[in-house]
């Protein structure tokens, strides 16, 4: 199964190693599906980049079929608390997200789904109106500027397809029974892609095995991961140094109010400042605001690029929840991918069904011990119920629910006022507390999905509340007012035009679907508006 | 403060069978386990829990995680073990779970006369343990017999769960698409056919 990656892998080019003096070179803070992302498509354009990585510098052989193991070996598990009315603030205080520290990012984690956007989904203030509570906005684009886009990021991702022509993957145990469902109570669109999995051999990466554990980050390279396709690939232009163990404590600018470099610390707790020409910002929507918060300065008292003081605001993270349902005969949920196959029948926008937005059902496998831990998460879970739930752990099978999460000015990331973290950066707190409107949509999918497990003959359906987020966003949000959003267009900040956020944190809406597809998608297209605008030397 | 069980519209009536089924089963099986399988069973080998403190833990565990019928008596036998270990590596924390152990025969005998391991009834002693269930104490407890059992390779196989593939080279020839109560999938020539359209 070793394939012909591996030995790409293993070429053994010299990196480029730039000076921390050199303020030729764009500072890309991230290296997950934005910052990766960004770092390859500017490299391959010509443009020196240096990337500064939190984490360690995970590789392929890291990878293990162990969900404990893995979450141990690379989630993000520094300081944070979980605030707002969420029910992880009291069961998951610490946890607020879930989420990887290391080289290549959470697209270790991500299960490879790639959805795009629907084109109600980016202009939610025109369809939906104003909604009392909600600081819902449009944003500077739409689905007919981003379809070249995505159609790009389908190609490099490698997304199951008509743009790639790749099938879907093959039907698992677990989804066949959730197709069946959706069959029978009248549904049409549920499939097992678009998957950023590899169906056939592509693009130097072999083709799924039905391993299981895509959560865990693939164990061949079947699922697309900034570590081992964009991430190499930048390194071996000899354009862009990856450093890992490197992580910034702050984003400096100069007397004109211009980025100028980042400061940073190495594994060994020592301080560098690296200059910059421009500064991408690629933390994830915890730790991208955290940074701008964090680097405040007399010029700019409440933390960069906030003047409209939306940075760290509107914090989404889909709405959502699982369903388990246990099945009168075997179905072994575990075998094969884990997010097996997508129910797009309930993405529409109609007020009469009590909520604004849609809501996805993914078929999503997990093994015991995550199926132990988050049946019912917190110190209540345990006891009979759940453990007479847990023997038909085998006969189950099972939705995540996610759906469309409307920005809040409360939901956010803010500073705590006295616990720092191990870099002695005052530790983020992330806030999140559901609307009227994530009530109603969760009733909702929790009633959809329990009567299409009902319809193959579910004996029992469990409702599992939402795990601490991977999906986070929109804490650097877009628009085209400067007074409403953090970032232009183009992710480049309205009020310092060297700075650019990267990443998840720019998103206007979260829409119904995963992120990342669309991450890259913006990766890709800032990545030729970064290039243009240095070539015309307007940055 | 129990897991959700989605309330059913249709086939009430042969859900709440099952159901009923399901509990008798478990209250009789849990009291058959309460005089036999403790009966005998000495796991006072951690210098820092004595002999009633170790039976107490062992009827706590099985309290905690029951699957009678599936998991053996020394299943739960080796998390006393651990639990036993951790408490001899921290006095700190060995001092907490004692105190916690006397606080819970304390409440089992104001509600029921006497000890909590000799509460006949499985609802009464999860209620008597209920009371602490946000105590450090015993949420160490919990995840350690958590850990014991469900992330425990040696058990798996008794929930049918099978772990780690890729070293088999993954389920795909080994049924990862086997069932036979449900339609299969599209066939390869159908799945190239939707995205060549």
């Amino acid at each position: 199964m070793k394939s012909a990656w591996l030995k790409f892998r293993d070429k053994g080019t010299k990196m480029a190693q730039f000076e921390l003096n050199d303020d030729s070179v764009v500072v890309i803070i991230g290296s997950g599906a934005g910052g990766g992302t960004l770092a390859n498509e500017l490299a391959q354009k010509g443009v020196k980049s240096v990337v500064l990585e939190a984490g360690k510098r995970f590789d392929i052989g890291d990878i293990e079929n162990d969900e404990w193991a893995m979450f141990s070996k690379i989630s993000w598990l520094d300081k944070r608390y979980s605030g707002g009315g969420w029910h992880g603030s009291v069961n998951h205080p610490t946890l607020p997200a879930w989420i990887v520290k290391g080289y290549g990012g959470s697209t270790n984690h991500w299960a490879g789904v790639a959805l795009r956007f629907k084109d109600f989904e980016f202009k939610t203030r025109t369809n939906y109106g104003a909604i009392d509570g909600a600081n819902v906005e449009d944003w500077p684009i739409d689905l007919d500027e981003m379809t070249p886009w995505y159609e790009k990021a389908e190609l490099k991702m490698g997304v199951t397809g008509k743009t790639t022509g790749m099938p879907h993957l093959p039907w698992n145990n677990g989804f066949r029974v959730l197709a069946e469902g959706c069959r029978r109570t009248g549904r049409t669109d549920y499939n097992s892609g678009p998957m950023a999995i590899n169906s056939v051999e592509r693009d130097d990466r072999p083709q799924c095995q039905q391993i299981g554990f895509c959560m865990q980050g693939c164990a061949i390279g079947a699922k697309w991961s900034t570590m081992y396709t964009e991430l190499p690939r930048a390194e071996e232009t000899g354009l862009c140094e990856i450093r890992t163990d490197a992580m910034v404590l702050k984003v400096e600018h100069d007397e004109d109010g211009k980025a100028s470099g980042v400061l940073y610390a190495d594994k060994d707790g020592n301080q560098h400042l690296q200059k910059a020409r421009i500064v991408c910002v690629a933390g994830n929507s915890i730790e991208s605001p955290r940074l701008l918060l964090n680097s405040a300065s007399s010029m700019f008292p409440d933390g960069l690029a906030n003047s409209s003081g939306q940075v760290g605001k509107n914090y989404m993270n889909h709405t959502t929840g699982g369903v388990y349902a246990a099945l009168p005969e075997k179905v072994h949920m575990f075998r094969g991918t884990s997010v097996a196959g997508i129910v797009g029948d309930e993405v529409y926008h109609d007020p009469a069904r009590g909520f604004s937005g849609g809501y996805y059902l993914e078929f999503l496998s997990l093994g015991l011990p995550f199926m132990a831990a988050f049946l019912e998460p917190g110190n209540t879970g345990w006891g009979r119920s759940v453990a007479g739930a847990l023997e038909n752990y085998d006969k189950m099978s099972g939705v995540w629910v996610l759906g469309e999460d409307l920005a809040q000015e409360r939901n956010a990331i803010t500073l705590h006022d006295s616990e720092v973290d191990q870099y002695g950066l005052p530790a983020p707190i992330v806030s999140k507390t559901p609307h009227n409107n994530d009530y109603e949509m969760t009733a909702h999918m929790y009633e959809t999905s329990a009567q299409i497990y009902e319809a193959v003959g579910a004996t029992d359906v469990y409702e599992l509340p939402a795990y601490p987020a991977t999906h986070n966003m929109g804490t650097n949000r877009m628009h085209a007012d400067a007074d409403k959003g953090v970032v232009n267009a183009y992710g480049q900040a309205h009020d310092i035009d060297n700075l650019f956020v990267s990443d998840g944190s720019q998103f206007t809406s979260s829409a119904a679907c995963n992120p990342t597809l669309t991450i890259v998608a913006l990766a890709i297209r800032q990545a030729e508006y970064i290039a243009q605008e240095m070539n015309a030397q307007n940055i | 403060m129990n897991i959700r069980f989605h309330p059913f519209k249709k086939n009430r009536k042969e859900h709440e069978g099952l159901s009923r089924r399901m509990f008798l089963m478990t209250t009789t099986m849990a009291g058959v386990t309460t005089s036999a399988m403790l009966g005998g069973a000495s796991i006072a080998s951690a210098a820092s829990i004595n002999e009633a403190q170790g039976t107490m833990l062992l009827r706590m565990v099985q309290d905690i995680y029951p699957h009678p019928g599936l998991l053996e008596l020394s299943h739960y036998e080796a998390i006393v073990a651990t639990i036993g270990k951790n408490a001899d590596e921290n006095p700190e924390s060995a001092d907490d779970l004692k105190a916690g152990l006397a606080k819970i025969d304390e409440q089992s005998q104001a509600l029921y006369g006497k000890p909590y391991a000799e509460l006949e009834d499985a609802d009464a002693r999860e209620g008597v343990l209920r009371h602490f269930q946000h105590e450090g104490f015993f949420q160490g407890v919990r995840w350690t017999a958590y850990f014991g059992i469900y992330d425990n390779k040696d058990i798996w196989p008794l929930f049918g769960y099978q772990g780690s593939s890729v070293e088999h080279g993954g389920y795909i020839d080994r049924g990862f698409s086997d069932i036979t109560f449900v339609p299969e999938g599209p066939t390869l020539e159908e799945r190239m056919a939707e995205v060549q359209g």
